[in-house]
């Protein structure tokens, strides 16, 4: 259970191109939670197809995702990593194809 | 030092200001490795050497398919089978025969990367897969070449420009090691246009003009027709680039 102040943060994620579909097309979503991984539970609590694309069937991330926390790399963190008020988690995937 | 020739070939780009004839002799001194021929790698060797770059290393492996031909614009129908470094050096030579182009039919490997990109003023990633693109990555930080990123996925693409020292490389955004082959959906159209954004960065890094997108990553979503840019810094902890590299 979150805390009353820990649901008035503003913690916004940034979704990847391939993502966005998923959530009717916002590149921006609010997010709530402590960490990375509390904040993207929450977005797949939403949208629970985002799930399908980000992680494996044992629930971590694939590995072809990454977390930044403020353009910072989270690794090896990318389901821990403390957030706060005003952070901006961006969700990547990488495009492999040529 | 630009011949007769030169300046009526390529009057056109001489024209804009920031460019002019010190870029067009810029791009003639420079040597660009083209890492993979397939839809990245075919378009923008072609635009490369539209623009006159002086000399291009073509490298890859594979021979061309029939399922090739819907985004590799440098093979065609009589080139299935054939090598396709081969395949496209021979349209290259029609299109601009001043171009010095070198054909390396060979797998890119841990152990020769960095002898095929030694000596190459930048190196363009037509790659199609995880691993070749860190080892290229790896390699060219180790050789200290700027590489320029391109990844396609349907009608989804990315690119982003890597200055070893001075930006993030690949793996201070994906520090995991990746790997696998994926037969991905593609359109032509999305390894062309990434492809063009590429060696419009390659113009300007080679002639020194203009902002490059050096610790950005440039998406383009083809679906919506939007684009979107992530930053990117460098991961001081970063097992290629910065204090845990091996």
């Amino acid at each position: 259970m979150w805390s009353q102040e820990s649901l008035k943060m503003s913690i916004t994620a940034k979704l990847h191109p391939i993502l966005q579909k998923l959530v009717g097309g916002q590149e921006v979503v609010e997010v709530t939670g402590h960490t990375t991984g509390e904040c993207l539970a929450d977005l797949e609590s939403r949208f629970p197809v985002i799930k399908q694309i980000i992680r494996d069937n044992r629930g971590q991330l694939r590995h072809y995702c990454e977390i930044l926390v403020n353009s910072k790399s989270t690794y090896p963190e990318e389901l821990t990593a403390p957030v706060k008020d005003g952070d901006q988690i961006d969700v990547m995937c990488f495009f492999a194809g040529g | 030092m630009l011949t007769k020739n030169d300046l009526g070939r390529y009057q056109r780009q001489i024209l804009y200001p920031d460019f002019g004839e010190t870029g067009q002799e810029k791009l003639k001194q420079s040597h660009v490795v083209v890492a993979g021929l397939g839809g990245l790698g075919c378009a923008a060797s072609l635009y490369l050497t539209c623009a006159g770059v002086g000399h291009i290393a073509l490298i890859d492996c594979d021979r061309v398919e029939l399922s090739n031909l819907n985004r590799q614009i440098l093979h065609y129908e009589e080139d299935i089978g054939e090598k396709k470094p081969s395949s496209a050096a021979q349209k290259l030579a029609k299109l601009n025969s001043s171009v010095e182009v070198t054909r390396v039919f060979k797998k890119i490997t841990a152990q020769n990367a960095r002898r095929i990109i030694k000596g190459a003023t930048l190196v363009i990633d037509g790659m199609d897969n995880f691993s070749t693109r860190f080892i290229i990555n790896k390699a060219c930080v180790a050789e200290g070449i700027p590489f320029i990123h391109g990844g396609v996925h349907g009608l989804f693409g990315e690119v982003t420009t890597i200055i070893p020292g001075r930006t993030p490389c690949l793996a201070c955004i994906f520090p995991e090691v990746l790997h696998g082959e994926l037969e991905l959906p593609v359109f032509g159209v999305t390894p062309a246009f990434i492809a063009i954004l590429q060696v419009t960065e390659a113009i300007k890094l080679l002639a020194g003009f203009g902002s490059l997108l050096t610790g950005k990553m440039l998406y383009f979503n083809g679906d919506t027709m939007d684009f979107t840019v992530s930053n990117l810094t460098k991961n001081s902890n970063c097992r290629v680039c910065g204090a845990k590299r091996v």
